[in-house]
């Protein structure tokens, strides 16, 4: 079997199973502080994203989206004994807001998504 | 590059496939090199030609497999680099990046190590096993096992059996393949084919065993294979898993045969593992799908329910009127986005920028047109199944029912994405960022290709035997594309809903596919059973497409 005989029957055999893909989220947000479309109080704001996998903390994202569309990159702390949680901090006034979060799971895969929620000024 | 992350991590998964595939076939080649071949090689005339060609074929698997690698990381490290502001030396020290290198590195080393002078070595059988392994380890650093929250070990292990099993069977059949080609006496196909058998049984064991763990921790409980993406996926595998058992113990009927009696045709083993390589990789690939989508045990809200299901899929009568477009909900947001720029005195925004990652918003008419476009499509694939039988029953001038499917594909490329070019104000070249949109195109390519071919063949402007074979191919590599097809919707529940009508197509299009090749490489009996088998898969595609809902 001559080389492109060979090469041309491993692209066919490989090319008649391609793409029965489709992308979905991998590793998902089970919890979070804020929660989506809830509310907190103005001041220093705790942020809490836990995931179904370990994730590659240094290696993900988190952006503050304000009302305006300004966008802030918040630090994400490294917390080894929780392996699957972004954790960061803000201070906040009052407002909406929306957390941009791009987790990379340790197997390599990407997800993302948004947490909107509401800063109510202080009692 | 934002824009592009959806895309991108569509692109990313296909490529995970083709890492799946090179993987199963470097090292099946080499256990199969290792374990069947050179210990019967003083046995078979042809030998040491063909330990020269499957030696071959496994580097150039082993090829394949460093390039698909480079190609899934880079792309998974260029998107990392840009969306959050990384160093490539950074990125590159993530796990997944880490192992993705150790794989290239091991592809790369197995090609010397196959040549002549390190396989006729002492080390010889010891280097490619050792490397293999070590290759194995790292892919098995990329599955769902690793970033678990708990028993990583268990599942590391259980996670590299399942992936042995595939290479020792599905990945080592084209070797099989070859040698059954290559070979000329009944006592080299009795003693390729009884060995075989055995390292066959040795990784559908693996598989099942592997399997069955992985189930228990990934799944967890019958309404996780019914009720989430990841159990149906699973299923789609077990469902394609069993035909391949079918096809296997065929093949094994033959290969006792062939002990007896000395006369009997390998030719039905030859073909049956044609088809197996075929529906292997549709598993491969459906494989690399579920990498990327959480596990059933993770999804405790928005599973469907049995009564859900029955609900949605019960028979009702096509829609046969379509709405307009302009009652559309993104023609409608769009509207009303450029009715407030013209008061402003400004631009419009766009009511969808795809790849944005934000979805589409969606009405009851949005539904009904999506309803409509499988309904019309159900017709056509009815119509052309029910046409190919009565031409394949005598009605010679029916030999033309292909050119339903160039209409089909016409029809699709309209209608599917109403929000894009021809309909819709999104650009052709940026609508390709959606992945929805991707996919679509890409089905109405391979229905134009497949339809156009088949014509071509049955009414003889093809002469060669070779071009009949696009169609099987394609229409197989688009009930493999129907797997995980899926709708841009917001809602999980209905997601998982459609994604359920889509599964038996994808199924019923694998075994059009497959039993079509059957009929053309077949001999006899088989291949005019498989002749009257795949116009019913069409046929059976059709009516399910027919009762499609969306709500």
């Amino acid at each position: 079997m001559s080389l492109r005989h060979r090469f041309g029957t491993f692209l066919i055999a490989a090319s008649c199973a391609l793409v029965s893909v489709g992308a979905s989220a991998h590793a998902i947000l089970v919890d979070s502080s804020p929660k989506a479309n809830g509310t907190v109080t103005a001041g220093h704001v705790d942020i809490v994203f836990k995931y179904n996998s370990k994730i590659d903390q240094h290696r993900s994202r988190m952006t503050l989206v304000k009302s305006d569309q300004s966008e802030t990159t918040l630090t994400i702390a490294t917390n080894g004994q929780q392996p699957n949680e972004l954790d960061s901090g803000v201070d906040l006034t009052p407002g909406t807001y929306t957390i941009r979060w791009q987790a990379l799971a340790l197997d390599g895969h990407i997800t993302r998504g948004d947490v909107p929620f509401t800063v109510t000024a202080k009692p | 590059m934002e824009l592009l992350v959806d895309i991108f991590g569509y692109l990313s998964i296909i490529l995970h496939g083709l890492v799946i595939v090179a993987q199963s076939m470097t090292l099946g080649g080499v256990l199969f090199l290792v374990f069947l071949l050179r210990p019967f090689m003083h046995l078979l005339p042809q030998g040491a030609d063909l330990e020269r060609r499957i030696a071959r074929l496994t580097i150039y698997s082993a090829i394949g497999l460093a390039l698909s690698e480079i190609a899934g990381t880079a792309l998974q490290v260029a998107v990392l680099m840009s969306t959050v502001g990384l160093s490539f030396t950074d990125v590159m020290q993530a796990p997944f990046a880490v192992c993705g290198t150790v794989k290239v590195i091991c592809a790369l080393l197995l090609i010397p190590c196959l040549g002549k002078r390190i396989s006729s070595s002492p080390l010889g059988a010891f280097l490619p096993l050792l490397i293999g392994a070590v290759e194995l380890t790292a892919a098995t650093f990329t599955t769902h096992a690793f970033a678990r929250l708990s028993d990583n070990t268990l599942l590391l292990f259980v996670e590299g059996l399942h992936q042995f099993g595939a290479a020792i069977w599905i990945g080592a059949i084209p070797c099989f393949v070859l040698a059954l080609a290559k070979l000329k006496d009944a006592d080299g196909w009795r003693i390729v084919g009884a060995r075989f058998s055995r390292m066959s049984m040795i990784g559908v064991a693996s598989i099942i065993i592997s399997g069955s763990i992985m189930s228990v921790y990934y799944i967890g409980s019958i309404q996780g294979f019914y009720g989430t993406a990841y159990g149906v996926m699973v299923g789609a595998k077990i469902a394609m898993f069993i035909a391949l058992l079918l096809l296997g113990l065929g093949n094994l009927m033959v290969t006792e045969r062939l002990r007896n009696n000395r006369e009997t045709s390998v030719i039905r083993l030859r073909r049956f593992a044609e088809v197996e390589i075929g529906i292997g990789f549709t598993i491969f690939f459906a494989a690399a799908s579920l990498t990327s989508v959480p596990p059933a045990v993770d999804l405790t809200t928005d599973r469907v329910t049995l009564h859900e299901i029955a609900v949605r899929n019960a028979p009702v009568w096509p829609r046969f009127t379509s709405p307009d477009h302009d009652a559309l909900a993104i023609s409608q947001m769009q509207s009303q986005l450029d009715k407030d720029a013209e008061q402003r005195h400004a631009s419009a925004a766009q009511a969808n920028v795809p790849g944005s990652g934000i979805l589409p918003p969606r009405n009851a008419e949005d539904i009904a047109w999506s309803e409509y476009n499988h309904h019309w499509a159900g017709i056509f694939v009815l119509l052309i199944g029910l046409l190919a039988l009565i031409n394949r029953a005598g009605v010679g001038w029916l030999k033309h029912w292909p050119l339903l499917f160039l209409l089909m594909a016409g029809f699709l490329l309209i209608r599917s994405d109403p929000e894009v070019w021809p309909l819709g104000q999104e650009g052709w070249w940026i609508a390709w960022r959606d992945v929805e949109v991707a996919q679509h195109r890409f089905f109405v390519a391979l229905i134009l290709l497949f339809g156009l071919f088949e014509w071509a063949v049955r009414t003889g402007r093809l002469h060669n035997p070779k071009a009949a074979l696009v169609f099987p191919l394609l229409v197989s590599v688009g009930g493999a594309m129907l797997l995980t097809h899926n709708h841009q919707i917001s809602n999980v529940k209905d997601q998982l809903l459609i994604e359920l009508t889509h599964t038996p197509l994808a199924l019923a299009g694998v075994s059009a596919g497959w039993a079509r090749w059957l009929e053309l490489r077949l001999p006899g009996r088989g291949g005019r059973i498989a002749g009257w088998v795949w116009p019913i898969c069409f046929m059976l595609v059709g009516v399910i497409l027919l009762w499609y809902r969306e709500a």
